[in-house]
Formats: structure tokens, C-alpha cells, sequence
């Protein structure tokens, strides 16, 4: 499937090339001199030969959620996608030190900890505070960097300290520490977004009064946004630690890199990196987002071959549906008519979510983005799709079923070259609206993280700290899509009738 | 060829069929006739089990067809039939039309089935719509091609169900002459039709069938001259007039 591509911005493998693995490391400080020029010349000679290396496997899979800029963020200004941050940066420079090849998984952060637990990823990077609650669930490392919360509002409005927050609406990321410190806000309402973009938009539509941010991430957004107010909550407890499975053995390896780099410095030369040379940004609107553009067009692929074979498959499983629905065996009647019954009377959201996240508990099978979602696609336009199969079929004229009996035709001949094309053409139209309703639902696998249009439009919005200016560009794609779609299609009808 | 015994057919309450016991032999032409309603159209989509009926047995050349474990598409390769609607395939050609069943359920191969249904349209002087759809035929031309192919399958024996009532006039006649045709060369035919005329001129038999019983089961000239019951003599004075 298309999607396995999306892993070639994500693997950091430049570790391996540039610095060696693990043994290199350790070398220079555990062993004398000359065993360093040993190994360095073993490498040189052999390339990526990796050296074994404690418990270290070669591979580790960082989870992150990659729309908490400057900490972890899509950066699509090149015309590509890649996670960048500083979180990222801590994570290559573990991976180099220790020696591991560093893969990147992108999911949502209320995702994070059941995706340690299930041991989707090995470890996660994404500003999380180890708070008691999720101690109970996973390890942390040592803290790496102290946050402070910020709290956003309108610049009239004048919330700036959490005592004057009392009856109001204070939004904070889905998940997220600040929705803790939120709810502890006395009298305050909180509401949850699932990203932070979502909540200063919520805040210019005066939906909520104001949302408690972290600091670094905050404040990026003064400099887009002049009408609103950034007030700064002391700090008493929190800070960001790598959260690891429960009772993992990368724990004391991380810390011990971590400490090193406090040491030598390179931690404060990262965060100067990323939180302070934040310059303005170039342009307004439209114009900051025409170098992301060719990054949110790269969507239309994934949405078309998602679009493609969720309705191929779809197709498939529907005639099976609907020769069910017709077939003189109750058993398969009932059951086909329940299994409808089923996929139309619940939502599809729920049933994407339900493929990607249950069939790995299940089956053990670590589905990809795009094959849950292909798979949840198809199961649920088969059902919609096997109704109007059925209906087609029995509109064809019962002589012709007759016809082709008398002639000794078989029922599985009879159905694929007799009755079946009859019956496509009479519900041509309908499986044109079909496929057309799955190219616009599709934007829903964004939401389990294939990079179809509309993710690249909201992550692009993300780091830009836009929102309507990307979402616009993604509508404009889907109408030109859609348009397409309806031509060709009414083309396609207009050439069968006149066969007929 | 073709023997009944005691057929009963009833679509729930309703009796079609009430025990009809004949023989059709080969090479006869029998005009099944009777009035509307009378079950002659049931009689003879059972003869295919295009219905199945409710009770009695048919046999094909000794064969029970009715029990359960018959091969029923076996039988039906050997038994055509022609539609009152045609029911010609509107997405194919008439050629496509002709050389389907042949190839599919014969397995001949294309230039022999192309072969026969050529022969097939010349017969009934189509050959020229060959590679027209069944939606520019006139409907004379569709019954034609109706019947060139089920002659395609190579039947031993051809069912006609009202093959001329769906026609206008003036079509009738292009239709009935290519039947005639047939019924010289020798098929074993069995026809349901109210064309009186051709009954008399081309059936080597007649039955009529009056609620869901042969009533008569006569040569066509003592069956038209001297019909021996009522019924029968009441639907020729009105068919006849």
C-alpha cells in the first residue's frame, strides 16, 4: 500500500552513516585509546557494521505528536515532509549515541501511552510531564526540560492570572498536562481540543475565554496573533520527560546520554535553537503557505489510491452482500441483512478508529494508517453498496434470468455476464454519488493519521500557525476532485446508453 | 421424448395445474391452446422447470427430471425455449447474443460458435444485425433472433411460449414462417399460441387445456372441424370469428 512510502520522512538513519553505532561510543570514554582507532577502523573499513551493544536493539520506534511546535512539528517549507523539533533533535542525538536507528511514529497524544502499552512504539517524545496518573502506566527518564504554562486569551478580555479564570471556559489539548492544570483552575469549565491550533482558533471565535498552553508553544503564536494576551502561570511542578513502556531497560541508557548532554551543553544549545531563534514570519496568509502547498498536494495521491481501492474492495464485498441478500438460504439472508444493518447504523469515525486500534490486540497485526482505513472504508461501503446491488438486480427483467436458465447457464455465469452488467448500468448514477461520498469521507482517515490532504492541509496549518489558510487550499482540492469525479462519470453514463 | 405424469403445479392457494398426464413424442409439433388463464403457459414452463411443480413427475428421454439430484441444466441444454418478451440481452450483440450459451456452456470455441450463429441469422435472414444491438430490432427481428439462438444450443426439442403475441401484426407472419421452417426440418416442437391458423396449418397435434386438465388431445383438422367438448367449442367460436 501507498502508505508504507510515508516511513521514507520519517526514518532519521543519518545516526548509522555519520556517527556509527553504540560501540563506537562507548569506546571513546570505557576503553583506552587504542581500541578506539581499532574499532574506528573496523567501521571505516566495514561501513554500517553494527557493533553489538547492550540491550540496545537496533531499531527503536519514537511515538510523538507532531503538532506541538517548536517541540516536535511537520516541516513542509521544502516541499516535504519531515518531523523536526526539538524533542526530535534529543531523540537523533540518543539515537547516535546509543547507536539505534530511530523511526518516527506520528499519532495523537492521547494515543501516546496506549501506543506504549501495547508496545506499538518503544518509546515517546512529545513535551510529556510524568505526572503520578501516568506513572502508573509507564516509566519516565529524568526530566530534560521545565515547562511553564501559559495562559492565552483575548487581549480585552483580560484573563491573565488562574484566579480570574472562575466561571469561564478554559480549553486545553486533549490529554495533555494543561488539561490537568486546567481542571484545578476553581470554578473554571474546561472544554478539549484535540491540537493546540484548534484552541487559539477557539479563542478568535470566542468559543472559549482563553486556554492554558505550555510556554514554548505559546508563544510563536503573539507574533501571528497581536489581539491576544500570553500570561505566564508560575511554575511549581511539570517539566518533560521520555516516557518509556513499563519496566523497559532504555531507561538508565537515556538518562545517562541525557546527563551528558546537560553537561557539555548541548541540551541549552538546542533549546536556544528552538526557542528563541523563532524569527517573525514571512508573508501573510496565503502567501507564508505557497511553499507548503506542493507538501498538501503530495495528499491527493494518498487520497485518490485510498479513495481507489476502498471503493474497488468495497465493490468486491457488496456483490457478495447482495447475492446473499438474494440467495434462497436464510442462514445467509439474515446474515448479510444484520451485517448491513450493523454498518449503516454506526458511525464511521467509530468504525476506523475500531480496525486501527483493536487489530493490533487482536491479531497482533501492527496495521499501517492506511490499510486500517482502507479496510474500515470497505467494510462500510460494502454495506451501503450491496443495498443498491440489490435493488439493481432485481430490477433486471426476471425474463432474462429466465432466458438464460432455459439455455442451460449456470447461476454463477448467469449472475456475472447476465444479470450483473444490467444491473451496474441501472445503478450507474448511484455508484458514481458512492464513489464520490468516499473521496470527501475519506479526509476521515486523517484522523488516524495517513497523510491524506486533509492532514497535510492541518499539519502544514500546524506549523504555520494557521488555520483557515491551509483548510482552504484542502477544500478547494477536494471540489476540483470531486468535479472531476462527476465528469467523467456522467461521460461514462452517456457512453453506456448509447449501447444500449 | 417428453412424458408428464399427473402434474399439479398451485402458486399457494391458487391451482394452475391439475394433473396433467401427456406424452410428446419426437419430432411432433404440439399447439397447446385453451383460454387465458387456463394454465397452458405454466404447463409449458414446466416442462423446462422454469416452474417447478407442486406435484407428478416429467421425464426427458426416460429421465426423471423432477427429482431432486437431476441435472437440471443438463436437461435444459437440450430443451430451448422462446419468450413471448424474447428476452433477447440487451448489453450484447445479436452475434453475442447467438454464441454465448455455445461457448460457455458447450465449449465451443469462438470461430464454431460464430460459425453456427452466422448460419443460425442467415436462416432466419438476420445476417446483416449480426453486430447490432437487440435495441434496434424491430420486434419480429428480436424473435428471430430469439430463436436462432436457442437453435444455437443445438436443442432436441423447443418450447414457445406466445412467441407471436407481444408482436405488432404485420410482424406475425416473418415470425411464423421461420417456425414453420423448423417444424419441417423435423424439430420437436411444443408451442402455446392463439394463432389459430398456424396451430391448424403447422401442429401435428393439438391440446387444449381448460383449468389446469387437457381437455382435448386431438389431430388439428378433427380439432378445428369437430372439437368433441364444450369448452373447446366456445373458444373456437370466439377465436375463430
Amino acid at each position: 500500500m501507498g502508505f508504507h512510502s510515508r516511513n521514507k520522512f520519517f526514518n532519521t538513519d543519518q545516526s548509522t552513516k555519520t556517527w556509527g553505532r553504540l560501540g563506537r561510543f562507548r569506546a571513546k570514554w570505557l576503553v583506552p585509546t587504542f581500541a578506539i582507532a581499532i574499532v574506528s577502523i573496523s567501521w571505516m573499513l566495514h561501513g554500517t557494521t553494527p557493533i553489538p551493544a547492550q540491550d540496545i536493539p537496533t531499531t527503536l520506534i519514537m511515538g510523538t505528536s507532531a503538532d506541538y511546535k517548536p517541540f516536535e512539528f511537520h516541516d513542509t517549507s521544502s516541499g516535504e515532509d519531515k518531523i523536526v523539533g526539538f524533542d526530535i533533535d534529543i531523540a537523533n542525538r540518543l539515537a547516535q549515541e546509543l547507536g539505534f536507528k530511530l523511526e518516527i511514529k506520528d499519532m495523537e497524544f492521547n494515543g501516546l501511552i496506549p501506543a506504549l502499552q501495547s508496545g506499538r512504539v518503544d518509546f515517546v517524545m512529545a513535551g510529556m510531564t510524568p505526572t503520578p496518573e501516568r506513572q502508573k502506566n509507564v516509566d519516565f527518564s529524568d526530566i530534560y526540560y521545565t515547562s511553564q504554562n501559559t495562559i492565552i486569551a483575548k487581549k480585552e478580555a483580560n484573563l491573565t492570572t488562574t484566579e480570574v479564570l472562575k466561571g469561564k471556559t478554559v480549553g486545553a489539548q486533549l490529554g495533555s498536562l494543561q488539561q490537568e492544570v486546567a481542571e484545578k483552575i476553581p470554578g473554571a469549565t474546561v472544554v478539549t481540543r484535540n491540537r493546540v491550533p484548534d484552541l487559539i482558533q477557539e479563542i478568535n471565535a470566542k468559543r472559549i475565554d482563553a486556554a492554558i498552553v505550555e510556554d514554548t508553544i505559546a508563544r510563536p503564536y503573539a507574533a501571528v496573533y497581536p489581539d491576544l494576551n500570553f500570561a505566564v502561570i508560575p511554575n511549581k511542578d511539570g517539566g518533560y520527560a521520555i516516557a518509556f513502556p513499563k519496566g523497559s531497560k532504555l531507561v538508565q541508557p537515556f538518562n545517562q546520554v541525557m546527563a551528558n548532554m546537560k553537561q557539555d551543553g548541548s541540551l541549552d544549545a538546542l533549546a536556544k535553537k528552538w526557542f528563541e531563534d523563532q524569527g517573525k514570519p514571512a508573508g501573510l496568509g496565503f502567501q507564508q503557505i505557497i511553499p507548503s502547498i506542493p507538501f498538501i498536494l503530495g495528499g491527493v495521491w494518498v487520497t485518490l489510491a485510498f479513495t481507489f481501492v476502498s471503493a474497488l474492495l468495497g465493490f468486491a464485498w457488496a456483490i457478495v452482500l447482495a447475492l446473499c441478500k438474494i440467495s434462497t438460504l436464510k442462514p445467509l439472508r439474515w446474515l448479510a441483512n444484520a451485517y448491513t444493518s450493523i454498518f449503516r447504523g454506526t458511525p464511521l469515525i467509530l468504525q476506523i478508529a475500531l480496525v486501527y486500534f483493536a487489530t493490533p490486540q487482536l491479531t497482533g497485526y501492527n496495521i499501517p494508517a492506511f490499510q486500517a482505513g482502507v479496510i474500515a472504508f470497505a467494510l462500510n461501503s460494502g454495506a451501503y453498496v450491496s443495498e443498491t446491488l440489490r435493488a439493481g438486480i432485481m430490477a433486471v427483467d426476471r425474463g432474462q434470468r429466465e432466458a438464460a436458465m432455459s439455455l442451460g447457464v449456470p447461476y454463477s455465469l448467469m449472475m456475472k455476464d447476465i444479470i450483473l452488467p444490467q444491473a451496474l448500468r441501472n445503478i450507474l448514477p448511484a455508484l458514481a454519488n458512492e464513489a464520490i461520498n468516499l473521496l470527501k469521507d475519506s479526509a476521515l482517515v486523517s484522523t488516524i493519521g495517513a497523510a491524506d490532504l486533509l492532514r497535510r492541509a492541518t499539519i502544514v496549518g500546524a506549523e504555520k500557525y494557521l488555520y483557515f489558510e491551509p483548510l482552504i487550499v484542502a477544500g478547494v482540492v477536494y471540489y476540483v476532485l470531486v468535479m472531476l469525479l462527476t465528469i467523467a462519470t456522467s461521460a461514462l453514463e452517456k457512453r453506456l446508453q448509447k449501447s444500449a | 421424448m417428453l412424458r408428464t405424469e399427473n402434474l399439479h403445479k398451485s402458486f399457494g392457494s391458487l391451482n394452475v395445474l391439475n394433473g396433467i398426464t401427456t406424452v410428446i413424442n419426437t419430432g411432433e409439433v404440439v399447439a397447446i391452446l385453451g383460454p387465458s388463464g387456463s394454465g397452458k403457459s405454466t404447463f409449458l414452463r414446466c416442462l423446462n422447470l422454469l416452474e417447478t411443480p407442486t406435484q407428478g413427475h416429467i421425464f426427458f428421454k426416460d429421465i426423471d427430471i423432477t427429482r431432486p439430484q437431476s441435472n437440471i441444466l443438463k436437461m435444459r441444454e437440450n430443451i430451448g425455449m422462446v419468450f413471448q418478451h424474447f428476452n433477447l440481452f440487451p448489453h450484447m450483440t445479436v452475434l453475442q447474443n447467438i454464441t454465448y450459451a455455445p461457448m460457455r456452456v458447450r465449449k465451443q470455441t469462438k470461430a464454431d460458435a460464430t460459425t453456427i450463429a452466422l448460419n443460425l441469422l442467415q436462416k432466419v435472414g438476420l445476417e446483416e444485425k449480426a453486430h447490432v444491438y437487440p435495441a434496434r430490432l424491430s420486434g419480429g427481428q428480436k424473435q428471430r433472433v430469439a430463436i436462432a439462438r436457442t437453435l444455437a444450443m443445438q436443442p432436441e426439442m423447443v418450447l414457445f411460449d406466445e412467441p407471436t403475441s407481444a408482436l405488432d401484426p404485420e410482424m406475425v407472419k416473418e415470425v411464423l414462417e421461420v417456425m414453420q421452417d423448423l417444424a419441417r426440418s423435423g424439430m420437436t416442437m411444443a408451442i402455446v399460441t392463439h394463432e389459430m391458423g398456424f396451430a391448424r396449418e403447422v401442429a401435428s397435434r393439438i391440446l387444449f387445456i381448460n383449468e389446469g386438465q387437457i381437455a382435448e388431445d386431438a389431430q388439428p383438422e378433427q380439432f378445428f372441424s369437430n372439437p368433441t367438448c364444450d369448452r373447446a367449442k366456445i373458444f373456437l367460436e370466439k377465436m375463430l370469428k
